[in-house]
């Protein structure tokens, strides 16, 4: 298993294109730094227009925190695409080069097949969100230093002292991984269908920017359904910068983002197990 | 024999009144004076702001105040929070400077305690302070509760208890009441988490536009002088 496991991981890893999702949250991540260096100070006081008229707020606002919180949310939807990118390409991407076949010759049973792809991309997932943590978070604490961070939600500004941050994001880096986990397991459940990499990673983002929409319209009609869908809870990282942190909310969350990743991958298993696999 | 009897009654009343106007019109004044004897101060303090739609912990810090209406928290590095100007949290800049009329409402009782309460309209602008109601400890000279109505702030309304700086009218304890203007972030924006799933109380009361400021004052350095170059980096800072 562990060889299997290694040998999926050598195939993610040689590819060039698998880098290309490291380069992109870098860049992201730099040309919103370079931004808030340039700006950042127009961009708070129109954020906190409601709280200036009536307060006055100083210190080092504009801290490394701060900034690595806007860059989280600015790769709210990115990173799952990216994640897609590599988690739909496993079966699909075999089936369109014909070695899938061949794979399946040797003494492993689909199911450990597909279970081994799925934990290779989550290692994926892994390494993408640790060096998104350090472009976002290391970075902007070198460049921006630290401090305490306020966190502006639509009806509430809240303030974090400094040394009560970091363990949040601790938390909110693990919660992302499980968030894309349940990326993970869709984007390889539509992968056992296709035999071509492309549809598999374009149903995905689809599949990811749709839902994302329905997540933030605010319709009563939506309102019934956002409950239940994975992108609402997606963004559960943010409840750990809350004050207090809505814990009941966040495990919710994580039950809904395990019951898909979960749910998901056993569909994968059980239609892999019974798929004709031609090529 | 009557009409005379009245007339010097009436005469009494009035000549009372006028009395008891002088006596009101120097109370202020005295406590006036002892209140803007302090020219600046530093003191250690701990703030807690509970504001619908605010959270945030407990502050501490250094306040520094120099008269006549320079302030700033300072705390070791980390974000403050104050209220705006107008609304500020000294004493000496919710009493009216310049000339102002003093009407005498008489004694009351306010947390089981005899204060005189007095209706100060300042003759001119200032400081956007339309009206002061002070509530006084006549025999300590101290005012223990305050209510400013502003121009643009609404009305401050200010709870003082005082223990180890009487002398100068430095209160212990103070709590600021006052009234907010609504906070709202398009949430298209925010992408709030918790929004559809779970509000906390605090959320639930978003609306509501009162909050309160609790400053304890641990410790105060009175009149040692403060140069301006402090104050100077706090504006700077909230640039």
């Amino acid at each position: 298993m562990i060889k299997l496991l290694s040998l999926e991981l050598y195939k993610i890893f040689k590819r060039p294109r698998t880098f290309i999702s490291f380069g992109l949250v870098t860049a992201i991540a730099l040309v919103i730094q370079l931004a808030m260096t340039a700006g950042g100070k127009d961009f708070l006081s129109f954020g906190m227009q409601g709280i200036t008229e009536q307060f006055d707020v100083n210190g080092n606002i504009l801290n490394g925190y701060l900034v690595a919180y806007l860059i989280l949310q600015s790769l709210l939807i990115h990173i799952p695409l990216l994640i897609a990118l590599v988690a739909g390409d496993t079966l699909a991407g075999e089936a369109n080069m014909g070695t899938l076949r061949l794979v399946l010759t040797r003494p492993v049973s689909r199911s450990e097949l597909v279970l081994v792809k799925f934990m290779a991309s989550i290692i994926y997932s892994l390494l993408l969100i640790i060096w998104l943590a350090a472009v976002a978070l290391l970075l902007s604490i070198v460049l921006f230093g630290t401090g305490d961070m306020i966190n502006m939600k639509s009806e509430t500004f809240i303030l974090l002292l400094k040394n009560d941050i970091p363990w949040r994001y601790f938390a909110a880096f693990g919660f992302a991984s499980l968030a894309m986990s349940s990326i993970v397991s869709l984007a390889m459940f539509l992968s056992a269908f296709a035999e071509n990499a492309i549809g598999p990673i374009v149903a995905t983002m689809g599949i990811v920017v749709v839902l994302t929409i329905l997540s933030n319209l605010e319709l009563p009609l939506f309102n019934l359904i956002k409950p239940y869908l994975f992108t609402t809870h997606m963004i559960g990282w943010k409840g750990f910068f809350d004050d207090p942190v809505p814990y009941a909310a966040i495990t919710r969350s994580a039950g809904v983002l395990l019951s898909y990743t979960a749910g998901l991958l056993l569909a994968t298993i059980l239609y892999f197990n019974k798929k004709d696999i031609q090529s | 024999m009557i009409r005379k009897k009245l007339t010097t009654l009436l005469a009494l009343l009035a000549l009372a009144t006028a009395a008891q106007a002088q006596t009101a019109d120097e109370l202020f004044a005295t406590v006036r004076t002892k209140v803007l004897q302090v020219k600046d101060y530093v003191a250690d303090v701990n703030m807690k702001i509970d504001v619908a739609f605010m959270q945030v912990p407990m502050l501490k810090g250094k306040l520094y105040y120099k008269a006549p209406d320079k302030m700033k928290l300072e705390r070791n590095g980390g974000i403050s929070i104050l209220p705006r100007k107008n609304i500020n949290m000294t004493l000496s800049n919710l009493i009216p400077t310049g000339k102002v009329t003093v009407i005498d409402m008489g004694n009351t009782t306010l947390k089981d305690k005899k204060l005189r309460l007095l209706k100060v309209v300042p003759d001119e602008d200032n400081n956007g302070i339309v009206l002061t109601k002070m509530w006084l400890d006549e025999k300590e000279l101290l005012v223990t509760h305050t209510e400013t109505t502003t121009f643009n702030d609404g009305t401050v309304i200010m709870d003082l208890d005082y223990k180890n700086y009487n002398k100068y009218g430095l209160p212990d304890k103070v709590k600021i009441f006052m009234d907010l203007k609504e906070y709202k972030l398009p949430k298209g924006v925010t992408m709030d988490y918790n929004d559809v799933l779970e509000k906390t109380d605090k959320d639930k009361t978003a609306k509501k536009q009162k909050g309160t400021i609790e400053i304890k004052y641990l410790n105060y350095t009175i009149n040692k002088g403060i140069p301006d170059a402090i104050f100077a980096a706090a504006k700077k800072g909230s640039e």
